[in-house]
């Protein structure tokens, strides 16, 4: 089934903050951590709310439906990390949730062609296997 | 409320010669760097009571290993993780330990073999960083590696909303490059930059080519701060810290949740208010300059030039000796070699004292001056330096 082609980018370690986000993205669905208090979302996760300070947090499912904007990016031409080298140029992009703007999450843009990229281009959230048991959110572009 | 207003000056600079190729650890260099300060200023090693130097992943030599090789017993040494905007807030530190008359005299350095050893825009071992970055994990898997990647994230944003075009950078380069051609000591020296050759550089990480980053190089450089009172004593002519302001933004310290505003913004509010003066009185500049993209910002956030008309400023060569704001006039971090912001200080201090009387690269008759530092877009230090 699976190519034994090694993957060399960095794998997204495991902490006791992110756990269940990566352990979400794994079975292609996204999931975020929210305030007990205030509700608000907090990314990336930690061990207490950025905007009111409240330990109590909770995680939230959106499933595997993600829709969302470019909110800002770059076009890397160098690899700055192992395993890019394959992957020139590099899209990187911030992009915002339609399900909650506030919320701006990092990817590439894959299988794009970097002179398309625009602020504002809806995207949408894909999720690739990179090892048997991990997968990596990404972006594609929406139009497609 | 406590001013800071020329009761403390900078009475001291020195560095070591920039190379690609130290072949010294980063003490042999800050030894160089000190002695070179303590000269200018006509001190002795034992005039210092407080020694402050700040590191990035460990790349320096600890205050106390300096002390013992400078041969002097500070009370007081301190050593901060840190980089840009850590000039201006080691400076601050210094100042409010000797208004509280804890410490005299203040020797504050920065030290790194940034070219041989630790080069901080060509990326670190990729799980180090997942772990020491805030947010790596979020970071590392997509390849965000540099603070080309970083920082150009900010900027392809305020680019498109605020009219400035790869040309506007380049211009920002040209201006900073043709200052390096009056400095022999700066590391493109002898190389100047048009822009035709700017634009059809290709891009490492848009919208930045080569000529928008620093140059990384071997170098370290040193400045000592003492009392009003005791500068009178020393041998250079003294210049006063008018104001200072630091500044911490973004709710979330993974900062690009937030792309459209930077500490500098509100940093500068603080800063005219703390020295009394406005944007337009300023003569001369030290801007930090990581990146192109760095200068353009800051020149917005500290009021040099309205949002939307950065780019017609600099066009216009207000960088340029003879221009309203000469900046970054030994050729800055892009030319001149990249100290972590403190040769841009050294540069302004030397400005400002009319070290280059009655040659080319002096500012005619400055008086005022300013230098912004710039740790990322959450964290600024910036100060007003008078004659």
């Amino acid at each position: 089934m699976s190519t034994k082609t090694e993957y060399e980018k960095p794998i997204p370690l495991k902490n006791g903050d992110n756990q269940p986000y990566w352990d979400a993205a794994d079975q292609h669905e996204l999931k975020l951590q929210k305030c007990a208090a205030c509700r608000s979302f907090i990314h990336p996760p930690g061990p207490a709310c950025p905007t009111c300070g409240n330990p109590e947090t909770e995680w939230e499912l959106l499933g595997s439906d993600i829709s969302a904007t470019v909110y800002s990016y770059v076009v890397s031409y160098r690899p700055f990390l192992p395993g890019f080298q394959h992957d020139l140029p590099t899209i990187i992009t911030v992009a915002s949730l339609d399900a909650a703007p506030e919320v701006k999450l990092m990817a590439n843009i894959i299988n794009c062609d970097a002179k398309t990229v625009k602020i504002g281009m809806p995207l949408k959230m894909t999720w690739v296997d990179i090892t048997e048991d991990r997968a990596l959110p990404q972006w594609v572009s929406a139009k497609e | 409320m406590a001013t800071y207003s020329n009761q403390c000056a900078i009475v001291g600079v020195g560095e070591n010669k920039r190379s690609r190729k130290s072949g010294a650890t980063p003490l042999h260099m800050a030894l160089t760097a000190a002695r070179n300060a303590l000269a200018d200023a006509g001190l002795e090693a034992n005039d210092l009571d407080g020694i402050m130097n700040y590191s990035t992943g460990g790349d320096s030599c600890p205050s106390h290993e300096l002390a013992t090789f400078l041969g002097c017993h500070p009370k007081y040494v301190k050593d901060v993780s840190g980089g840009g905007s850590s000039t201006e807030l080691l400076i601050a530190d210094a100042v409010a330990l000797i208004e509280a008359g804890m410490l005299n005299t203040v020797l504050i350095y920065r030290s790194m073999n940034g070219s041989s050893g630790h080069q901080v825009g060509r990326g670190y071992d990729p799980n180090m960083l997942q772990e020491m970055l805030p947010g790596g994990s979020f970071l590392m898997p997509y390849g965000t590696a540099s603070p080309t990647q970083w920082f150009g994230m900010f900027a392809t944003r305020h680019m498109q909303q605020t009219g400035i075009t790869k040309e506007h950078l380049g211009h920002v380069c040209i201006s900073f490059y043709e200052h390096a051609q009056r400095n022999p000591d700066a590391f493109l020296h002898g190389k100047p930059l048009d822009m035709e050759t700017y634009l059809a550089t290709p891009d490492i990480s848009s919208p930045f080519n080569i000529h928008d980053c620093c140059v990384e190089l071997d170098e370290a450089n040193a400045i000592i701060v003492t009392s009003a009172a005791n500068a009178k004593n020393c041998k250079s002519k003294p210049v006063f810290i008018a104001g200072m302001a630091p500044r911490t933004t973004h709710s979330n310290v993974h900062y690009w949740t937030q792309v459209d505003e930077v500490a500098s913004d509100y940093a500068a509010a603080e800063l005219y208010r703390s020295a009394g003066v406005k944007p337009e009185d300023i003569q001369v500049a030290a801007i930090y300059d990581c990146f192109s993209w760095v200068v353009l910002r800051q020149l917005e956030a500290y009021g040099f030039a309205k949002r939307g008309e950065v780019g017609d400023f600099v066009a216009a060569g207000n960088l340029k000796m003879g221009g309203l704001l000469p900046s970054n006039t030994a050729g800055g971090m892009l030319s001149e070699g990249y100290t972590h912001g403190m040769n841009n200080v050294l540069e302004l201090v030397r400005q400002l004292r009319h070290d280059y009387k009655e040659t080319n690269r002096q500012v005619k008759n400055c008086e005022l001056g300013i230098a912004t530092g710039w740790a990322g877009p959450d964290m600024a230090g910036a100060m007003i330096l008078r004659n």
